[in-house]
Order: structure tokens, then sequence, then C-alpha cells
């Protein structure tokens, strides 16, 4: 088994009177794509969330490294190397993908950027992960496509050295072409050590990419196995009915 | 001398001229009148006629170069256009197939790919899949596919595409090539994973300039290809390259092959994760991630052992000039591969003679085989668009 970067243990959350997660346990492995499956309102992204320190969790632990760790806020996620990537990505539309990877973290001391290395940084990121779709790191953000945005999206956690990356239906907002195009890059981002949930609705996607299918049903993690021991219907009667059937 | 083209008809040298002069811009990108005169030996008249000729038919475009150089009017800078001839792509794994659709000049214009489990990776599937993405990719882009180039991770006949063996694909006598000719209704060409992998390092990655080079890589299995006197080496119909079946442990385990200890059971993907304590079906990256940690160098010092051992050979064989770890190989540690070049120095009386052998990490990584796939299919390509 691969090395489990993070880690929850009987993680329970409540809104209120609703209890959204349940003794969950979930593990994220490095070198991995896990789908994390389930229908509206199972839970997965408040789960996401937790892990993002968007929400703390009310009962359970959390471990990163083998160590419990506490994450009280997207800072700390950040400081643990866990970047989360949504569908409604945050990239500022007027700036250029260097000036996006580095939002908030410029280099350089008081008023002075230095924008060669960082310019540097962001063409070596996109290098890395095999991004050769991308003419200009110098091309504003505004003029990408759907699926080039979501990259550079993307590429910013390797740009940051994250450790664990959560895509939060990275594809729910493009086009066939352009969701194969992100797959293919989630895919090498495993493929680079990362350990990566991905969050979809999309069963093609999950078995095109993913190493180990999460489902949850009404806030319980009701399995958690290697894709190659499921089958599709499988997963679909997890993701409705909690449980697989009789299926041969 | 062979390449002048003295005594060939007008026509004749008109189109070797003008397939040089696409080939020059498709390698190496865009380039002024001026210079492209000079790096082809032929006079501005002449450069004049072909671009206008080309940019006519829309497949190179003229642009006032941004950055000037002298004095006096700018030469006119001539870019490739990527629409012009669009080719696919398709890198064919153990545990995945990758595909492009690669525009002239190089760029990659679009991209697809997808895991193959248990039935996906017969060649039936992987074929109808592949037509599928190249439907969706092409209807995106808004352009048709002019040719095909296929790597395989196996022992393919050049002429028409025929896969003998695929050990690890579990492929025998696969006539892939006239197959995906006919599904694509374009022609297909197929090539073995590690020729095609150092024909795009060799013009565009780590290799680029280099007249002698070997390019290696670990996959599943263990492939070399080989750049003699500045072209592939291929071999008795192009079967050359089983580096990775060169025996250097004797008492080594059993190979698939026939053999025993060949060099893909002491070096390839398998020997790593057995080396690293990872069960044998964990998945590519969860070996990256453990090459990453601090301890890794130790844990692998017997297979830095046998890295060095069939290098030292390779480079003897071969006589490179340098040497491109690709693939998985791209993940090790610097020092183990510091390590490995000091063996080589050391141990290789070639490498001696030559004043060293440059050991490099591939630049173009997990694409280098996609890439060459690109290049094989555009070969065709430069001389008819």
């Amino acid at each position: 088994m691969s090395a489990v970067l993070l880690e929850l243990e009987k993680a329970s959350k409540s809104f209120g009177p609703v209890r959204v997660l349940h003794d969950v346990d979930f593990a994220v492995r490095a070198g991995e794509v896990t789908a994390l499956v389930g229908d509206n309102g199972a839970g997965k992204s408040t789960l996401v969330k937790c892990l993002a320190g968007i929400h703390a969790v009310d009962s359970g632990t959390i471990r990163f490294d083998g160590e419990p760790v506490a994450i009280p806020d997207p800072r700390a996620a950040a400081r643990l190397g866990i970047e989360v990537v949504y569908q409604d990505l945050a990239l500022a539309d007027n700036l250029d993908i260097v000036q996006n990877m580095f939002l908030g973290r410029e280099r350089g001391s008081g008023w002075l950027l230095d924008e060669a290395a960082m310019e540097e940084a962001a063409r070596e990121t996109l290098a890395s992960l095999s991004v050769r779709t991308v003419r200009s790191v110098r091309t504003p953000v505004a003029q990408l496509s759907g699926g080039q945005r979501q990259t550079v999206a993307i590429a910013k956690s390797v740009l940051w050295r994250s450790r664990v990356v959560l895509l939060d239906e990275p594809t729910a907002a493009l086009g066939v072409a352009q969701t194969r195009q992100v797959l293919d890059l989630v895919r090498r981002l495993a493929g680079q050590g990362l350990g990566v949930v991905l969050i979809s609705h999309n069963l093609a996607d999950v078995f095109s990419v993913a190493d180990r299918v999460a489902a949850l049903y009404l806030g319980r993690m009701v399995a958690q196995v290697p894709i190659a021991d499921v089958t599709h219907a499988q997963v679909v009667d997890l993701i409705t009915a909690g449980r697989t059937g009789e299926r041969p | 001398m062979t390449g002048t083209t003295a005594g060939t008809r007008p026509d004749e040298a008109r189109r070797h001229n003008r397939t040089a002069l696409l080939r020059r811009l498709h390698v190496d990108g865009p380039c002024t009148r001026a210079a492209l005169a000079g790096e082809l030996g032929l006079n501005r008249s002449t450069i004049k006629a072909l671009v206008d000729g080309l940019a006519a038919s829309g497949i190179v475009q003229e642009r006032v170069p941004m950055v000037r150089t002298g004095a006096g009017r700018p030469s006119l800078l001539v870019l490739p256009q990527p629409l012009a001839a669009v080719v696919l792509a398709v890198d064919i794994r153990v545990d995945r197939v990758s595909t492009a659709l690669v525009g002239l000049g190089g760029q990659v214009l679009g991209r697809d790919g997808w895991n193959l489990r248990g039935r996906a990776g017969e060649p039936t599937e992987v074929v109808t899949r592949v037509v599928e993405s190249t439907r969706v990719l092409t209807e995106e882009l808004g352009s048709r596919v002019v040719s095909a180039g296929v790597s395989v991770p196996g022992v393919v006949r050049r002429l028409d595409g025929y896969v003998h063996e695929a050990p690890n694909l579990g492929w025998t006598d696969v006539p892939l090539g006239h197959r995906l000719t006919t599904a694509l209704g374009a022609p297909a060409r197929v090539g073995n994973d590690a020729e095609l992998a150092a024909l795009a390092e060799h013009l565009r990655g780590a290799a680029r300039g280099a007249r002698d080079a070997v390019y290696l890589s670990a996959d599943i299995g263990v492939g070399g290809g080989v750049i003699s006197g500045g072209s592939a080496l291929r071999g008795t119909a192009g079967y050359v390259g089983e580096l990775g079946h060169m025996v250097v442990n004797p008492a080594g385990a059993a190979c698939y092959c026939g053999s025993r200890g060949c060099w893909e059971t002491e070096v390839g993907e398998q020997a790593l994760r057995r080396a690293l304590d990872l069960p044998a079906h964990s998945p590519r990256g969860a070996v990256v991630a453990e090459l990453r940690l601090p301890a890794a160098p130790a844990r692998l010092a017997e297979f830095t052992g046998w890295l060095a051992a069939g290098l030292v050979t390779v480079v003897n064989v071969f006589a490179p000039e340098l040497v491109v770890l690709g693939d998985l190989f791209t993940a090790l540690p610097r020092s183990v591969v510091a390590e490995v070049a000091a063996a080589v120095a050391e141990r290789s009386l070639v490498s001696r003679a030559l004043g060293g052998t440059d050991l490099r990490v591939s630049t173009l990584g997990a694409d280098a085989k996609l890439l060459g796939a690109a290049e094989l299919a555009f070969e065709p390509v430069l001389d008819t668009v």
C-alpha cells in the first residue's frame, strides 16, 4: 500500500440539527487519485471543506503524515500542503498566468517584484506537468479556454509544493474535450507523487483516472476500494443505495 | 555528394527545398527569412519564393520581429501555422493510453488519456477508444487529422506497424498500423516507444543537437533508443532497441522473454517497487512519491549498482556523447544519478576515451514517447502538406 498522506478517522460534522458526516474514515495516499463519489447532499463537499480548513470537524481525528493535526482555517491547510481547486475557480481575469499563479504570494521585497524569477518558476511548473497547451505564461487568463484556466488553477498547487490536492468537480463547467484535458492533467498530478482527491459525478471520468473510489451515502463512508475491484454498476449502487447489490 | 539538388529537375529541387524549410520551421520554430537563407544555404530570392508560396497556402505566416538586431530593414519572421497540419499522437503504455493532437511546429493542441484495466487493454478496445477520443479532440479543434503516430512498448515492424510482441501489454501479432489506418481514415505509423522517445529527445529535448545519443526509459519494461550519426539506429526491419533484455545478472530472476537476469528485471519499475518495499500493484505515482523521500538513495543502493553496470555496457557498445534517462528514471534522486554517472566515467573505457559521457535526465518527462509519436506522424506530412 502506498503511504497515507492525509487521513480522517471517525469524523463527524453537523450543521445545527442536521448531521452531515457520520464517523467518516477517509485516506488520501501519495501518488494516487482517489475519486470521492456520492449523491447530492451525501457530504462530499463538506468532507473536502473539513480537510481544507473551511469547516472544523465536530469530532474525529485528522492525521497528516501520521501525525494528528488541527486544520482550523485555510491557512493551516496551506501550511500542511493541502490545496483545494474549486469548480468556480479563483483566478483573476485581468491578470496573466504568472500573476495568477503567484497571486498573494508574490516574490521580491517591498515594492519590487522579481518578475523574471516568477515567470521562470511558472514556466518550470507547467513544464513539469507536461502542460504544452498553453503557449505563453504571459497570456491574460481572460483569453484562456475553460480547460486551460482549470489547468492554471491546478498547476498553482504544484508550484506551491502542495502534497495533497482536493479537486471539487474541476470539470463541471467544461465541455467534453476540455474535460478530458483536465482529467489527463489530474492523472499527471498523481504521477508526480501528489495525493489527489477528485470529486466527480461522472463515472466515466472516475473510471478513466482514479486508482481508488470512496463512496459517501447520506453522510456515511460506505466503501473505499481500489477501482479495479468494482464495476460501474456497483459504484452506481453505492451512490444510490449505499451498498452493492448481488450482481454478478 | 548526396543531399544536394544538382542535376535534379527544377520542380524536384523546389520540393526538396520546401520540405527542408518546413522541417527547419517545424523542429526549431519561428525564424527570420535571412536566417533561413543562411541555415539552408539557399539564396534569398529562393527563400522568398518558397515562403511566399507557403504563406499563400496558409502554412506559414510572416510577421515583423519584435526584437530587432542590427541596422536596416528587419527581415520578416516566418512562423509555422499549427493548424496547417494536425497529427494525432498516441502513446500506448501498460497501464494507460495518452493521446494528443499536435500542430505543425510541435504545439500540443489538445490531449486525452485513460487508464487501461482488464479488457480495456485489448487491441480492439484500444483502437475503438483512440478513434472516439480523436473524434472528440478534432471536433473541439475544428480540424482534421492528416496522419497518426503510435508508440507501443514492444517489437514493431516499422514498414506497416505490425506489432510482433508487446509482452507487457499482452499483445502478440497485432496489425495495429493497418487497423488504425482503416479506423481513423488517415495513415497511421507505429514505432517502438523507446525509439520514438529518443527521436523526441533528439529533436526537442535533452539530446537536441547531439549526433550520438542513447535514450533509456523505465516503465514496466526498460527500453532504449539509439541516435547514431544524427539519425535513429534501427537494425533489421527496425527491431533494434531491446536494451532492457541485455543480461546483467546471470544469477537473477527469470524474465518473460526467455532469458534470465535481464537488465529490466534489475532496474525496471517492479525492481524499484521491490527496493522501496511497495506492493507490486501500487500506482506509478506512489513509486515517485517514495523516490522523493530523503531515505530513498540508501534503499536504492543495489538498484544503483545494476543501473551503473548496464549503463557501462551501453556506453561501451554505442559510444554516445550523452545518455538521456527518461520516464520513471527522471524521478530518481539526483544523488543516484550522480553516482551512476561517476561509475560510468570510472568503469567505461569508451567513456574515458571520449573524455566522459554526459548522463542527463529527460526534459520532456512523461511526454517523450507521445511527442516522438507525433514526430513519426509528421515525417511523411512535411513532404506533402
